[in-house]
């Protein structure tokens, strides 16, 4: 028995953690995120973007940036248990 | 604070050493010579030093200051270069000598340059013919260039260019040019920055191995 679950159910478990690490990645994309930052800064040097759009804009992103660069440290460690 | 941020690498005797706020709160920069060669750096009590908007600006003009006039070239270093002690920063120049001579020779009396044009929100702009009219300006103008990331959908071109201080005159009014033609079809923003010490045209990472 021992032998059929493990072949049974350890792909399966391998696919849904490899979905998972997907849409975590997607969800906090590092680079997404700076591009965001720099394209903020861009337009408010520019003057597209007003002075109080563009701090609230930059604290919300860095923000975002942060914990995103904190989930993908765990994710590296291990440290993110996948539940399924 | 026994560590050195390290700003860039000049020749031997083009050093310097001065009062100015540098990187963490130090108020002085130094030259540490090795090799016939100099690294422009500050004291600063951590390896690790946070770039926060105040540091990074510091890093810039104290290189902008050093590159003022053109009396000196200066390789420059990103933001965060940090060795814990002195004989590691002198094994780096030695072991760099090569590529850091080559770095020098390759920026010498040159400044960097930034050029982006953004597309007006909503405004269609044929891409192609945008960057044609501006190599048509720059190309000759500029000793070499480097096309730098597209981080936004409205971004069009983002490019910088090496520039010989010579040739600085007849490049600001070619971008005068671009700004009058682009700024009067309505459909382009131009942005011009610089001069900058050459980031974009050296390749030389120190601390790296």
């Amino acid at each position: 028995m021992f032998i059929v679950d493990d072949l049974l159910v350890r792909p399966f478990v391998g696919i849904v953690d490899t979905l998972h690490t997907l849409a975590l990645n997607e969800l906090y994309d590092v680079e997404a995120i700076e591009d965001e930052l720099k394209e903020n800064q861009l337009l408010y040097e520019l003057g597209e973007r007003p002075e109080s759009e563009y701090e609230e804009t930059r604290e919300r992103l860095e923000a975002e940036l942060e914990l995103a660069r904190e989930v993908h440290e765990d994710l590296a460690s291990g440290r993110v248990e996948v539940k399924t | 604070m026994t560590n050195r941020y390290v700003y860039g690498v000049v020749e031997a005797g083009d050093g310097v050493d001065r009062e100015i706020d540098a990187v963490g709160g130090a108020d002085r920069i130094y030259t540490i010579e090795h090799s016939r060669l100099g690294a422009v750096v500050s004291d600063i009590d951590t390896t690790e030093p946070e770039r926060t908007d105040e540091d990074a600006r510091r890093h810039d003009d104290i290189l902008r200051e050093l590159m003022d006039g053109g009396e000196r070239t200066i390789v420059p270093m990103q933001f965060g270069m940090v060795f814990d002690n002195d004989r590691a920063l002198k094994n780096v120049l030695r072991g760099g000598r090569p590529a850091f001579r080559r770095a020098l020779s390759d920026v010498e009396g040159r400044v960097e340059l930034g050029l982006k044009l953004v597309r007006e929100e909503g405004a269609e702009v044929d891409d192609d013919a945008v960057r044609g009219a501006v190599d048509d300006e720059l190309e000759e103008l500029a000793a070499d260039s480097v096309e730098e990331g597209l981080f936004s959908d409205r971004l069009v071109l983002n490019r910088s260019y090496l520039v010989d201080r010579e040739n600085r005159e007849a490049f600001d009014e070619a971008i005068g040019r671009l700004e009058a033609e682009f700024e009067e079809g309505g459909d382009l923003l131009v942005q011009y920055t610089g001069p900058f010490a050459p980031y974009s045209f050296v390749d030389v990472h120190i601390g790296a191995q």
